[in-house]
């Protein structure tokens, strides 16, 4: 095809350019509920943003009413966090409550001082401490060893390791509540030092 | 290109919206992660570093792509209630009475033999409002009960794991071998299988159908050593028979790297009970004249949840 050089060219269209138009209303309508429904969602699902809550749990509340709370179980698991973390009796008492005779660590298991029916003493042991010679289960000990938790720990938390080592390692003797270390912490508030067995042995267990 | 700034601030503030969402929250959440208190056994820290080979034997499951098939990450999608009595105590016939109450099915007969077995469970399957129920019943008579958490969903139910898996799980990973496919079984808990042993892992590498007949997955057989048998056939070597075994005169034995993949295998556990995953963990007879083995994740001990 040959090209007429005498045509004139085609009329050309102008370049198009952008304009505005405004948007539909809908559309922000629309936008502004799918944010208030993804918040709503957030809100309910998120957990608070907290990072120990997972489905199927909505808050850290929910998760920690699944974990022990009152009672002698819950009592029993706390007083075993004090025991290995918190006081770290471990240390001295062995994961097994046996103790460590040979560095004059006296056991807990099926100790007649741990299993007194009536835990007035075993309060004032942890309370103030021990020294000086004792006999836990027909075998001597005697050391400047157990220091005093009265500052460390509180009553609730002497409660509960009382109540844990009660009932550890086959150990079978009632809860000690809360209240009843309150009694001794401020019967012998001012008591300096730690105690002796001898001393302690003429305490009644009732008090 | 009339509106190039304008485009420009609407790429932007797209792309750094899902960063905000996607990268910064998530490391103002979990970015500072510590390992926490293992609940069941608190004198042990949650997770542990894997030991030296197990953690070589990351590098050798990433670089042998396992990921592809296997992923580690457990789902749950909800929890169930048991109670159990554990201690019947000493006022019998009003713990067999209540016993009836909360279990109206019940025969006086299996009431009775109930209070004989340690431990045993009461309810099973209930709700919590049902399980507390129960617990305030019993609790003017002495006998001590306790509520046990019980994670359920389809992965769980499957035997992959006893809980779903958290952040806390994969702390000292680098990277995390997460996976998105399931060709194979979840692994993220694959080392408390008890069938599961090393020799089963190593065998099942070498070749996946001596243990699992119709298993597809691939073997690795290159993760293998075949060497004339010297003066004496080693101790590691495989203990292949039929069609498996390797001529005469021959035997296999697991490379280094074989020896890590597998430690790490059996390194992957995510059953420990800690504050994000409550759940109820049965309580090991720890005897008190043996020393207690602190360092076996298996070895664990309470977290009843009682009320
Ligand atoms: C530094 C090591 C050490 C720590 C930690 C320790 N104790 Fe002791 N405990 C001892 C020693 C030593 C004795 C014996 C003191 C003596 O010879 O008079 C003892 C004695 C006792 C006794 C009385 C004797 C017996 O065996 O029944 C009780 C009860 C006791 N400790 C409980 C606890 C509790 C509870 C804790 C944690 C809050 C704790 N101890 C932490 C070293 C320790
Ligand atoms: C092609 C996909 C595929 C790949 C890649 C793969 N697997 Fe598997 N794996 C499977 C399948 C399918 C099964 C189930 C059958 C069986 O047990 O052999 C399985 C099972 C397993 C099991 C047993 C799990 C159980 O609970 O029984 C282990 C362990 C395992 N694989 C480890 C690995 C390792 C380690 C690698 C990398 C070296 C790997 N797999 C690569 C598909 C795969």
């Amino acid at each position: 095809m040959k090209l007429d050089p005498n045509k004139s060219p085609a009329p050309q269209e102008p370049e198009p350019t952008t304009g505005s138009a405004p948007a539909p209303v809908w559309l922000f309508v629309l936008v502004a509920l799918l944010a208030f429904w993804g918040m709503g969602f957030l809100d309910s699902h998120g957990g608070g943003f907290d990072a120990r809550v997972y489905a199927p749990y909505n808050s850290a509340k929910e998760v920690e009413d699944e974990w022990p709370k009152s009672g002698a179980g819950a009592a029993f698991a706390r007083g075993e966090l004090v025991y290995r973390e918190v006081a770290r009796c471990i240390l001295c008492h062995q994961p097994t409550g046996l103790g460590s005779p040979g560095q004059q660590y006296p056991p807990l298991a099926k100790s007649e001082w741990v299993l007194a029916r009536e835990p007035g003493r075993v309060i004032r042991i942890v309370l103030n401490g021990l020294q000086g010679p004792i006999t836990v289960t027909g075998q001597q000990f005697n050391s400047n060893g157990m220091v005093p938790w009265r500052d460390t720990l509180t009553d609730q938390q002497i409660a509960d390791v009382l109540t844990y080592i009660r009932s550890e390692w086959g150990n079978n003797a009632p809860e000690v509540k809360p209240e009843q270390v309150k009694a001794i912490r401020d019967k012998t508030a001012g008591r300096p030092g730690q105690w002796l067995a001898d001393e302690l042995l003429k305490v009644l267990e009732t008090e | 290109m009339n509106h190039g700034p304008l485009i420009f601030l609407g790429v932007f503030f797209a792309l750094a919206l899902s960063w905000f969402g996607l990268v910064f929250e998530s490391q103002l959440q979990l970015g500072n992660a510590q390992p926490t208190t293992n609940l069941v056994n608190a004198a042990q820290l949650y997770p542990q570093m894997r030991p030296g080979q197990a953690r070589q034997g990351l590098d050798v499951y990433r670089s042998l792509g396992c990921a592809a098939c296997h992923s580690q990450q457990i789902g749950q999608t909800g929890r169930t209630y048991d109670v159990a009595l554990t201690d019947a105590g000493t006022n019998r016939s009003a713990v067999v009475d209540t016993l009836l109450k909360v279990k109206p099915e019940a025969t006086a007969i299996e009431a009775q033999r109930l209070l004989e077995k340690p431990s045993a469970t009461i309810l099973k399957d209930v709700t919590r409002a049902a399980a507390d129920a129960a617990v305030a019943k019993f609790e003017p008579t002495g006998a001590k009960v306790e509520v046990r958490v019980i994670p359920t969903g389809p992965d769980i139910a499957r035997g992959w794991g006893k809980r779903r898996s958290v952040a806390e799980d994969f702390l000292f990973d680098q990277p995390v071998m997460l996976g998105s496919q399931r060709i194979g079984p979840d692994l993220a808990d694959v080392g408390s299988r008890p069938a599961l042993t090393a020799e089963w892992h190593l065998l099942h590498l070498y070749n996946p159908q001596i243990v699992v007949s119709k298993s597809v997955m691939p073997p690795y057989r290159f993760l293998f050593e075949k060497r004339k048998i010297g003066r004496e056939p080693s101790p590691d070597a495989l203990k292949l028979a039929g069609k498996f075994a390797p001529e005469q005169g021959c035997e296999i034995v697991p490379t280094d790297e074989a020896r890590q993949l597998v430690a790490y295998l059996l390194s992957l556990r995510a059953d420990t009970a800690i504050f994000e995953t409550p759940m109820t963990v049965a309580r090991a007879n720890v005897s008190t004249n043996a020393p207690a083995a602190t360092n076996a994740p298996a070895a664990q001990t309470t977290n009843s949840v009682a009320k």
